[in-house]
């Protein structure tokens, strides 16, 4: 369960300050699939950002099941982010000095899980993704969609309930697109909840509802 | 794989970034121990090079009043006799050792070849006094060879080289002035800054008596004295003239009397300009350090912020800060402990090269000083100490920073 109440972000730039996100109140249910749309800049990834715990909100109060975030500790927020939820980002960040397995295996490793429950764990995602033959090549020798694949792999390591992709499927061509949004389908029906940041209303006809952003407010 | 394990791999993958700061650390250590070698080098060799003719000595010859003395005239010569020796070491408390030396230049000879050195009658605290070690297998004049007179000899390496060439001398005869002598022992090489009648390398040393014999001249040519504490030099010196001058009948502070050789005071000064070499090499020293200590820093800084975008990623999918941390600092001393370890190997092989060099003992130069580098522990401590907290906290400082914002300002950083 997601509580925002009246989030506002302001980032502040030398003398200047702009108020991203101005009094967000969001409520995202368990198991939901969730859009978040809006135009350039409107604080779409600000908002994400937050929601994931990347971030914190300049005013406001997150909820995160029961939880308030910003009572939370350093290490607290990196183990939320670790079990709780998985993030899809739209460039990827995968470790370019690690491969495809150790990416995925690593939020694992941060979890401290046995090293055969990670082995299975890496081996199953592979299979999912359809990346298991690609296990020891480095992001950079992989193309976008495929690097996105493994991106998501990770984010699923630890089987998190919240899958957050922000713009998942903007770096991709339509076909690898299709296949990120048919895993992230397929993911909500087993029981997960998925917020997705997304330019595209073919894209976005996937969720089962659309949050739109105008100038850091919620519109509809 | 595990935590350990993933931190290996990485750095692994990164090595070839990792090397120039590696190559820096190493050509650093290399430096600065090698200039620092050096300039310990050439301390230690003056110091041993002025022990060559002794260490704290001050040698006490006769001479001519230039002061009228209780109604005696000047120009009086005053010489020294061998009892003056006791006369000095019963009054003088100060005195540790104390030595008569008497010379003369005289024919030597010893398997059919005959030359002619300056030959020299003393007593066994001579030896420690003027640093007369022997080379292995041979011995300096000993109390019982003063006391019996023996007719034993131990004499320079260029003379036994000149006389027996290659072959030990230990336990041939050698003739002098026609009375047969046996050589007990002979010099090991070693570097003599100072002397009188030319190097140590050149000399014969018989027992005081035996001597005598060759020399019947009563009066000695000078006397050693060695102090307890090489900051009673003066006093002896003023007590050594007193006592003579009352001896002998003249003003103490007759200067043309009786004239000292007072090598604690010459080292003195000499210990003031190595010093002033010392202090000038430790500030070469200390500026190299710092150059290379802020271009070390440079780099370590410059890739540890490279890396702040894989530590935003790092958070971002739950590494706790610990784990950021340590993966840093492990590598950062993994990088530093190579670099230097290597330069020290490095400078610890030039150093034992450079050290194999022969020093030509017979004529004494430049290279003695510089071809005897060596380590001090101090050296290494202090250089590995400074260098060390420059780099921990250039190649952490960025990750604990990271590790205490919000993992999306290190994703940011591009
Ligand atoms: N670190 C930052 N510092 C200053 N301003 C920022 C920062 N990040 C975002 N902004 C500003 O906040 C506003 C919202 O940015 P945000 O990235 O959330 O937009 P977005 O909706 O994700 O846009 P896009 O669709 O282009 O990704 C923008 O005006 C942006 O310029
Ligand atoms: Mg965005």
């Amino acid at each position: 369960m997601i509580e925002l109440q009246d989030i506002t972000k302001v980032y502040r730039t030398g003398s200047q300050s702009l108020e991203a996100l101005r009094g967000i109140s969001v409520k995202i249910g368990k198991g939901e699939f969730i859009s978040i749309m809006g135009p350039s800049g409107s604080g779409k990834s600000t908002l994400m950002n937050i929601i994931g715990c990347l971030d914190t909100p300049t005013a406001g109060e997150y909820v995160l099941d029961s939880d308030k975030v910003a009572g939370l500790t350093f290490d607290q927020l990196a183990a939320v982010r670790n079990r709780k939820i998985g993030f899809v980002f739209q460039n990827f960040n995968l470790l370019p000095y690690a491969t495809a397995w150790e990416n995925i295996e690593l939020p694992m490793l941060f979890d401290g899980k046995n090293g055969r429950r990670r082995r299975e764990r890496v081996t199953e995602l592979l299979n999912a993704v359809g990346l298991y033959e690609w296990r020891g090549h480095r992001p950079s020798e992989l193309s976008g969609g495929q690097q996105q694949r493994i991106a998501l792999a990770r984010a699923l390591a630890n089987d998190p309930p919240i899958l957050l992709a922000d713009e998942p499927t903007g770096n991709l061509d339509s076909k690898s697109g299709e296949e990120i949004m048919a895993i992230l389908t397929d993911l909500w029906r087993e029981g997960r909840t998925i917020v997705m940041v997304t330019h595209n209303d073919h894209i976005a006809a996937h969720s089962e509802r659309t949050i739109r952003l105008f100038d850091g407010q919620v519109v509809a | 794989m595990t935590l350990p394990r993933f931190f290996w791999s990485e750095y692994r993958k990164r090595r070839k970034r990792a090397a120039l700061i590696t190559f820096a650390l190493f050509w650093g250590t290399l430096s600065i121990l090698l200039l620092m070698a050096f300039g310990q080098g050439m301390t230690t060799q003056f110091q041993v090079s002025f022990s060559g003719l002794g260490q704290t000595l001050i040698m006490v010859y006769g001479g001519q009043t230039s002061l009228p003395f209780e109604g005696l005239p000047k120009g009086r010569p005053i010489s020294l006799y061998p009892e003056d020796v006791d006369y000095l070491k019963d009054r003088v408390p100060e005195i540790l050792r104390i030595a008569p030396e008497s010379y003369n230049f005289l024919q030597v000879s010893a398997n059919g070849k005959e030359i002619n050195r300056t030959v020299h009658g003393t007593t066994a605290e001579f030896g420690l006094m003027r640093t007369q070690v022997p080379r292995m297998g041979g011995r300096f004049l000993n109390a019982a060879d003063v006391a019996q007179g023996r007719k034993v000899a131990f004499i320079g390496w260029k003379v036994a080289a000149d006389l027996f060439g290659s072959a030990d001398p230990v336990g041939k005869p050698i003739v002098i002035n026609r009375i047969p002598f046996t050589v007990i022992g002979v010099l090991q090489k070693k570097i003599q800054d100072s002397m009188y009648n030319g190097p140590d390398a050149e000399q014969v040393y018989l027992p005081f008596h035996a001597y005598q014999q060759i020399d019947n001249r009563r009066r000695i040519n000078q006397i050693h004295i060695q102090p307890r504490e090489a900051s009673q030099s003066k006093i002896v010196e003023a007590r050594v003239r007193t006592l003579l001058g009352r001896k002998y009948r003249f003003v103490p502070d007759d200067r043309y009397a009786t004239s000292f050789w007072n090598t604690i005071e010459d080292a003195k000064q000499g210990q003031a300009i190595f010093k002033g070499i010392e202090i000038f090499l430790g500030l070469i020293g200390a500026l190299t350090l710092l150059i290379g200590a802020v271009g070390v820093t440079n780099l370590m800084y410059a890739v540890a912020k490279e890396r702040t975008k894989e530590i935003g990623v790092k958070l971002a999918i739950g590494a706790r800060r610990r784990v950021i941390i340590q993966q840093f600092f492990l590598e950062t001393v993994f990088v530093f402990a190579k670099g230097t370890f290597w330069g020290f190997i490095t400078a610890f092989n030039v150093v034992h090269i450079i050290r194999l060099a022969p020093i030509n003992y017979d004529s004494f130069g430049i290279e003695a000083y510089l071809l005897r580098p060596e380590f001090s522990l101090q050296i290494f401590v202090a250089y590995t100490a400074i260098l060390g907290v420059l780099c921990f906290l250039s190649g952490i400082f960025p990750a604990l920073r990271a590790s205490r914002a919000n993992p999306i300002e290190s994703l940011r950083y591009e």
